[in-house]
């Protein structure tokens, strides 16, 4: 499931970059994210509450930087979790990217998600309606710390 | 794990358990969606507060004015057959003939398919094209809630943990009123909605009045036509304007691709069916 968010911030590029990056602070704009603690060297664990009507997903996993490219404002990272409760795992590989445009800066966050188990059985529209929102409010999010 | 099963006698009870019990408790109505999510195992909940004792709440009674107030453990054949239904609102009574097999209808309730709030449901789309309202319980008594806005996202309400729906009161009709549900089936006629449309007019002199027009299975709730509702409210129902009107859909809707269509192919059968709906209401005027 491939998913794409962009969002326009009026914000000198390199103090989005910096949101964007700090990890663990760029976390907390994703509802539903629970304390995010380095565990090494562009390294991540942290635990997501999803809910989608009567279901609760709690999903444990860990986020790594695999690649940074700070001039050109380029990253992927690789994300890994499962729902032990429910049985079924989440990995997502996450490329960021900032380009600046007309005095505003462009920040594009492309997604390819893979779904197993359980959690996959309730169906990929819902899951992908639910990605989409979570997405489009993390871009809101940092649009708004990075221009504040 | 383990469930303890609640079987309330009376709403009061109902309400009691689940300001107790909420956040952990499941209300359980036909129990058609339930089962599915228990056995996939996608849900867990400690309590299930199952409706089926609660006494009259599968009534459905018939205002002077022609309202209908229908208990929330109607099943939907139920109220396909019902007279009080049949007299009042047959359009209705047509839109959830149209749910699933015979099988789910007997056994899903009207209360249960709007708690449950599958954006691809029929009864809730017609529902809120009629501008029904839910009567919830909860906690502080009880209030009315209109569908729409009761439907808020992919299986989710405004409901709080510890409130139910009661009823369903679907407003009069007046001699004017003219309404239509229309789904769209692409794989067997049992199948979800790849997209439906459920419109409502007043049809005065030939024209369009308190036009409401909701869409299923094209955005995470019934969608309303709104754009449209207000390029047609007061005018003719006349080919033309209806065909200009209805590319106006696009801007309302919020597909995505599934196995029951594209977005683009949804939004395409949306001006479709939309302007189908609307010359079925004009034909009526």
């Amino acid at each position: 499931m491939k998913l794409a968010h962009t969002a326009t911030i009026a914000a000198p590029a390199d103090r989005i970059w910096a949101a964007v990056m700090d990890i663990p602070a760029a976390a907390r704009c994703v509802p539903g994210v629970a304390a995010v603690t380095p565990v090494g060297p562009d390294r991540f664990k942290g635990q997501l509450l999803v809910q989608i009507g009567p279901v609760r997903l709690v999903l444990d996993g860990d986020i790594a930087v695999a690649t940074r490219d700070d001039l050109a404002k380029r990253a992927t990272l690789r994300a890994d979790a499962k729902d032990s409760r429910l049985g079924g795992t989440v990995r997502a590989s996450i490329d960021v990217s900032l380009t600046e445009r007309a005095g505003a800066c462009e920040l594009r966050i492309e997604s390819d998600v893979h779904i197993a188990g359980r959690i996959g059985e309730f169906g990929q529209p819902v899951i992908q309606r639910k990605s989409d929102q979570l997405l489009a409010q993390f871009t809101q999010c940092i649009a708004r710390s990075a221009a504040a | 794990m383990s469930i303890t099963y609640h079987a309330p006698a009376s709403w009061d009870e109902a309400r009691t358990l689940l300001a107790e019990h909420g956040d952990d408790a499941t209300v359980v109505a036909g129990g058609t969606a339930f089962t599915l999510l228990l056995r996939q195992g996608l849900i867990r909940p400690g309590h299930v507060v199952g409706l089926q004792r609660v006494p009259h709440a599968s009534r459905i009674d018939v205002d002077a004015h022609g309202g209908i107030a229908i208990g929330a453990m109607t099943t939907h054949t139920s109220l396909e057959h019902a007279d009080a239904i049949r007299r009042t609102w047959p359009e209705l009574a047509d839109a959830v003939a149209k749910v699933a097999t015979v099988r789910v209808r007997n056994q899903a309730t009207i209360g249960g398919s709007l708690a449950h709030a599958d954006p691809a449901s029929d009864a809730p789309v017609m529902l809120a094209a009629l501008a029904a309202q839910a009567l919830v319980v909860g906690e502080d008594g009880a209030h009315r809630v209109p569908v729409d806005e009761l439907l808020v996202d992919t299986f989710t309400t405004s409901l709080l943990p510890t409130e139910v729906i009661r009823a369903v009161e679907v407003p009069a009709r007046t001699p004017a009123t003219r309404a239509v549900y229309l789904k769209y089936t692409l794989r067997s006629v049992d199948d979800y909605a790849t997209v439906s449309v459920a419109a409502r007019a007043d049809m005065n002199d030939g024209r369009f009045d308190a036009l409401r027009i909701f869409l299923g299975g094209v955005g995470p709730r019934p969608m309303r036509a709104v754009s449209v509702d207000r390029a047609l409210t007061g005018q003719a129902a006349d080919e033309a304007l209806i065909a200009d009107a209805v590319p106006l859909v696009d801007d309302d809707i919020d597909p995505i691709d599934d196995v029951r269509g594209s977005a683009a192919y949804k939004r395409e059968m949306a001006r479709v069916f939309t302007q189908r709906a609307l010359t079925a209401l004009g034909r009526m005027a």
